[in-house]
């Protein structure tokens, strides 16, 4: 829509503006670790972060949260969405990537109204990567290095200053009566290409093979004996699902006070690596081991997504890949199996099964 | 609702720090004794009754005169429920199940060993059906409080199985691998609400084990994280000892 220029000088002066009117969101330092938490002073903001624990769909999709209230007495229930204007600022362009997946999830179908509600309140203000955040990103293969169409307002760091692209009316209302930022001048257009020119030699591609390659990859792959590697060495024990931008499995529990008269729904973040989860009435479980639920993560993430929504699931932000304590990782897994194609090995395992 | 369930607690081997958590959970929660009549509670009450319906024990099975104790229990009881990780896996008293037994009670009793009767420490499953168990060192009051609820509901008390790392990352805590300890949160089931990590030290496993854990893959990253084989053996033992020994069992 337009492009500004914004001196860092009055980046505290903007969160102080913006807190007045929203709740503002951001990464921020936690033992060593970066976390996205409320701003309570805009010193806590570091926007030059290299990632964070979790990613900050939490804000669209709550760790746990209430769906409905009910009262057995009276036999009523009553929905309970929430939001709150919110502004969060700082989002990478991975990030960006995998809540574009979840919109578009959580609208398709039966429309998540909890999600919706989240997320119409939000204003997503990010920011674009300049050099790489952490060994294990691999954005750059994934084609998730440029930010998607859906920001309100996007930041570049030009040195002294913020280049602001405005994406939407709520970015634009971000800025409204804040003073401190001018129109570009020619230096400052030179300066937004020298930098955006020079970022991209800086990231390279880790995957061994074109992303548009993966989903048939993963086709080939069903009978892999790669998967029951994994399966011997995974733990089971979530982390990369919960870390992960563009999972959004949740599990659904009621839970009623000791009257036995008022309660709640409420959903808490799942994942597809435990061993219960796919286990059905009956008792059945049908993945039973941590090789099928390891192949069903990746399957999902560069497969199963992209047929489903026309957007591949993984984003290749490398939260998953740094949380394993397995050592785990998408682009290894990948370019193993890529690795395993060409020499024939794939086609002659899916042809024994 | 029909009159209050009435509900007994007891004790075995244990150092009854579950039944306090009880107590302590009163605090935020006066309003259990409206819901139910406790009628045995040597934490708390004088009385002794014995028309319990619903018994939990705390403690573990230490000696054979135990057995008919919790046989009793059960025969009364309607539903019996493990209160805490004694009960429900034997507890740090099953550390000494690696050891040969008549040398533990020399050391322990010294010359005076034969005086007392013991034999290794077991959860109370192992010796009655055990209808619920509510796990912890000590256990979680809101988790107790929760159990109850189910069982005023009729149904029984329910925790998922899932790994500690779950609930560790919902809170975005800082792996504690990362900042330099040892934790045993992929291999333990979750419902304290990570509090051990959540205040900067390693899970001891005081809950027990998810089901099919990976305890190989679980050495492994101990061993990568500094632990000598010995170390590794002493951190899966001090509250998982029957359950690894069960498991190198059947193989």
């Amino acid at each position: 829509m337009s492009f500004k220029i914004m001196p860092k000088a009055a980046l505290p002066d903007w969160v102080t503006w913006l807190k007045n009117r929203y709740r503002v969101v951001g990464p921020t330092a936690r033992q060593g670790q970066y976390v996205f938490a409320e701003i309570a002073s805009p010193d806590e903001l570091v926007l030059d972060y290299p990632t964070s624990v979790l990613p900050p769909k939490k804000y669209l999709l709550p760790q746990r949260e209430t769906l409905f209230t009910f009262d057995a007495q009276s036999m009523q229930m009553k929905a309970n969405i929430e939001w709150e204007p919110t502004v969060i600022l700082g989002v990478h362009t991975c990030d960006m990537h995998a809540i574009r997946l979840l919109d578009k999830v959580h609208a398709t179908g039966y429309t998540d109204q909890h999600y919706q509600a989240h997320r119409q309140h939000t204003t997503l203000v990010s920011i674009e990567c300049l050099s790489p955040c952490m060994e294990h990103s691999f954005c750059k293969s994934m084609g998730t290095l440029t930010v998607p169409e859906d920001y309100d307002l996007h930041l570049t760091d030009l040195g002294d200053s913020y280049g602001v692209d405005v994406g939407s009316e709520k970015g634009e209302a971000l800025l409204q009566g804040f003073t401190a930022i001018w129109d570009p001048t020619s230096e400052d257009y030179q300066r937004i290409n020298k930098v955006m020119a020079e970022k991209w030699p800086r990231f390279s591609y880790r995957l061994n093979f074109d992303v548009t390659e993966l989903p048939d990859l993963l086709a080939l792959s069903n009978n892999s004996s790669l998967w029951n590697e994994l399966g011997d060495i995974c733990l089971g024990c979530g982390q990369c699902t919960k870390v992960c931008p563009t999972c959004y499995c949740f599990d659904v529990r009621d839970e009623v006070d000791l009257s036995l008269t008022k309660g709640e729904r409420t959903r808490t973040w799942d994942s597809c690596q435990i061993d219960r989860f796919a286990t059905v009435a009956g008792g059945h479980n049908f993945r039973s081991t941590r090789a099928l639920r390891n192949r069903h993560r990746f399957m999902r993430k560069g497969k199963y997504h992209l047929e489903a929504y026309g957007l591949i699931g993984c984003v290749g932000c490398g939260r998953c890949a740094a949380a394993c304590l397995v050592h785990i990782t998408p682009v290894d897994t990948f370019n193993e199996l890529y690795r395993r194609h060409k020499k024939g090995e794939l086609l002659e395992e899916a042809k024994q099964a | 609702m029909s009159a209050k369930p009435k509900v007994a607690f007891f004790e075995f081997t244990s150092c009854e720090g579950c039944q306090l958590t009880v107590v302590d959970s009163l605090q935020d929660h006066p309003e259990l004794l409206d819901a139910v009549e406790i009628v045995q509670f040597r934490e708390a009450i004088s009385e002794k009754g014995e028309d319990y319906a619903i018994a939990f024990i705390e403690g573990s099975c230490s000696r054979p005169s135990d057995e008919p104790k919790l046989q009793a229990i059960r025969q009364q009881a309607a539903i019996v429920v493990a209160l805490g990780a004694c009960a429900h896996l034997g507890g740090i008293n099953a550390i000494r199940n690696r050891m040969p037994l008549q040398e533990v009670r020399e050391y322990v009793y010294g010359d005076r060993a034969e005086w007392f009767e013991t034999y290794e420490p077991r959860p109370i499953k192992d010796v009655i059906k055990v209808d619920a168990v509510i796990p912890g060192c000590p256990i979680d009051r809101r988790e107790f409080i929760k159990a109850v609820t189910h069982l005023l509901q009729g149904r029984m008390p329910f925790i998922p199985d899932q790994p500690l790392c779950m609930e560790c990352k919902l809170k975005e805590n800082i792996c504690v691998y990362t900042r330099g300890k040892v934790c045993l949160g992929p291999i333990t089931l979750a419902g304290c609400d990570a509090i051990c990590p959540t205040y900067g030290d390693g899970c001891e496993g005081c809950r027990g084990l998810i089901a099919n854990p990976n305890i190989e893959a679980m050495r492994q990253v101990m061993h990568e994280h500094g632990l000598t084989d010995e170390a590794i053996d002493a951190k899966l033992s001090m509250f998982l000892t029957n359950q690894i020994m069960a498991l190198e069992e059947a193989g």
